[in-house]
């Protein structure tokens, strides 16, 4: 029981203490200092690569659980302000360290994926989540496998329902990278192939056909 | 030449061939992450590409390929160039137009304005803590696509924001259970009426009475929810389920979606928020709730529907009397049904009192 949900939420780079606050969370958040919860959370994230890929799910369940108890929504909202500070300093973020600025973006993301508003993504990260993309998609970091990794990464799991959202934005964010793809000299094949995937992926519907799925994704012998 | 192609097959299958090989690494190493690429871990994977890449005279193949699509496409990378700003610099478009020349058409010398003009209305209503940075000075102030229903302003604060937006769909939601439940019970009376021959004067609200204005509904909603957010609240519902509530005892939610006047809604609120009280958390050990006086409503009683946008100061007299703090939620209960009848001749049919408390053929029972 312990060990599965560290596993669902992938906790297990937090301290001893911090997990039994975050176990705790999850069952009785009135019990704890939400905003410190909050606080926990945002900062691993912008430090664990792992636990900001699925941040989400705890961020979702702590939300419920609150919601449920108590009828308030303190932990979402010390949430998003903390999100939202970050966004706001994401440049010098991406100056101090790249692999910051990109456990940002995969926060952000997992965030918009998981923290649903009546089974709706929520409005108000719409446009943040694209500036950041559009950010990836700039020339200097598409010169960054580590920028391009988290680009497509972002792009698979949430690009349709970044689309449903707003197709106009998506539709510019693909121009940028077909500019990046072809226009960009000394890109390595690595952040072209990466590119040409996702430009497919997109182009079939958000999915890849079974023969792109061969192409990109069998073992290749030659 | 047929040499040529060879040579650039075989360059680029063998670098092909190292990038696909590591996209397939760097997926069996993140396996559960639902896309098949992630993040790079493995640093030396890279440098053997890069090794590689030098060695095999691959750069070779590629400029004959990029300038023939950059002779065909040339006009439209300088068009499309990313550098090139074709957005007014951040300066000229953060200057706000003079007042007098917002929204107009015309230019102070009459002149029908240009699309381009300096003072035309086509400045950010962004939020108002926007941050003057190049890099983001790139995205327009607002998006419209086409299946939404206008231009999303951003929003200055993420927290307010989803909280408005949870709000909205959750009044959007209620509604369509509303409507439905108007609709079956409509359905149903119209059954009980062809076969019983009697009529009812107690008919479901029709939909063109209802309130549909969203601001109004959240701002009730919001406030219902103030209600419902309290321990009293929640003791209230363990206590007494729906169904064995009984009318005059029992306070009852205001209904949102009937038509009300802003005063007389905010005094059902007052009023129900006044009787949750009586189930407030005892203060100290022993004090009984348990005795709670029934509220004698039957001969204040009005006609439900009414709803008057007049209000009289025996109105506001009687909310003044309802408003009496207690210290003990005894002596709310105990006091307000007296002060209640002590004004129950001066009552108006505004309150529509009746709705809130007795049993009304819709009722709350649609609201959890």
């Amino acid at each position: 029981m312990e060990n599965a949900t560290k596993e669902e939420y992938k906790i297990q780079s937090f301290d001893a203490k911090t997990q039994q606050l975050l176990k705790t969370a999850l069952k009785d958040p009135s019990s704890v200092d939400l905003e410190k919860v909050a606080n926990l959370i945002v900062d691993q994230s912008l430090k664990d690569q792992v636990f900001s890929k699925e941040a989400g799910r705890i961020c979702f369940t702590i939300v419920q659980a609150e919601g449920r108890q108590a009828g308030s929504n303190v932990f979402r909202r010390n949430l998003l302000n903390r999100l939202q500070q970050e966004y706001k300093t994401r440049e010098e973020t991406r100056s101090r360290s790249v692999q910051e600025w990109v456990c940002y973006v995969t926060f952000i993301c997992n965030i918009f994926d998981y923290l649903k508003v009546n089974n709706m993504p929520m409005m108000a990260l719409v446009n943040p989540v694209y500036d950041c993309l559009f950010r990836l998609s700039q020339p200097d970091s598409l010169h960054n496998e580590e920028e391009v990794d988290c680009l497509v990464m972002q792009l698979h799991r949430i690009g349709d329902q970044l689309e449903k959202m707003n197709v106009q934005r998506m539709d510019e964010l693909f121009f940028l990278l077909r500019d990046g793809f072809f226009l960009q000299n000394e890109l390595s094949s690595l952040a072209r192939l990466l590119l040409l995937e996702i430009l497919e992926f997109r182009a079939s519907g958000w999915r890849l056909s079974d023969s792109a799925q061969k192409y990109y994704y069998s073992e290749v012998t030659d | 030449m047929p040499s040529e192609s060879g040579h650039l097959k075989f360059h680029c299958g063998a670098s092909r061939s190292v990038a696909k090989s590591k996209m397939i690494v760097i997926r069996q190493q993140d396996k559960k992450d639902a896309s098949p690429l992630s993040t790079l871990h493995n640093a030396t994977t890279v440098n053997v590409t890069k090794e590689m890449w030098k060695s095999l005279s691959f750069v070779q193949c590629w400029p004959s390929v990029i300038q023939g699509a950059h002779s065909k496409c040339g006009s439209v990378a300088a068009r499309r160039n990313p550098k090139s700003d074709s957005l007014p610099s951040p300066d000229s478009r953060r200057r706000p137009p003079a007042r007098w020349s917002q929204g107009r058409k015309r230019g102070a010398d009459g002149k029908l304005r240009q699309q381009d003009d300096a003072d035309s209305t086509l400045f950010d209503d962004q939020e108002k803590g926007s941050y003057d940075n190049p890099h983001l000075d790139q995205r327009p102030p607002s998006f419209t696509t086409p299946e939404a229903e206008g231009p999303f302003p951003r929003c200055s604060d993420w927290a307010k924001c989803v909280e408005e937006e949870e709000l909205r769909t959750d009044v959007r939601k209620d509604m369509q259970r509303y409507r439905r439940r108007i609709l079956v019970n409509e359905i149903h009376d119209r059954e009980r009426k062809a076969s019983s021959g009697s009529s009812d004067s107690r008919d479901s609200p029709v939909p063109a009475e209802l309130e549909t204005d969203e601001r109004v509904l959240m701002r009730r909603q919001k406030q219902i929810n103030y209600g419902k957010n309290t321990i009293a609240y929640n003791r209230y519902i363990e206590e007494v389920p729906r169904h064995f509530r009984q009318p005059g005892i029992h306070p009852r939610t205001p209904n949102k979606f009937k038509k009300y006047s802003r005063r007389s809604w905010d005094q059902q609120i007052r009023i129900w928020r006044v009787a949750l009280h009586a189930w407030d958390p005892p203060e100290e050990e022993g004090s009984d709730l348990q005795a709670i006086e029934p509220i004698d409503l039957d001969d204040m009683e009005v006609e439900s529907g009414a709803s008057g946008s007049t209000e009289s100061e025996t109105s506001s007299h009687y909310m003044k009397a309802c408003k009496a703090p207690a210290s003990t939620p005894e002596n709310s209960c105990s006091g307000t049904p007296n002060k209640m009848r002590r004004t129950e001749n001066e009552m108006e049919s505004a309150f529509d009192l009746g709705a809130c408390l007795a049993d009304t053929e819709d009722g709350s029972l649609w609201i959890s």
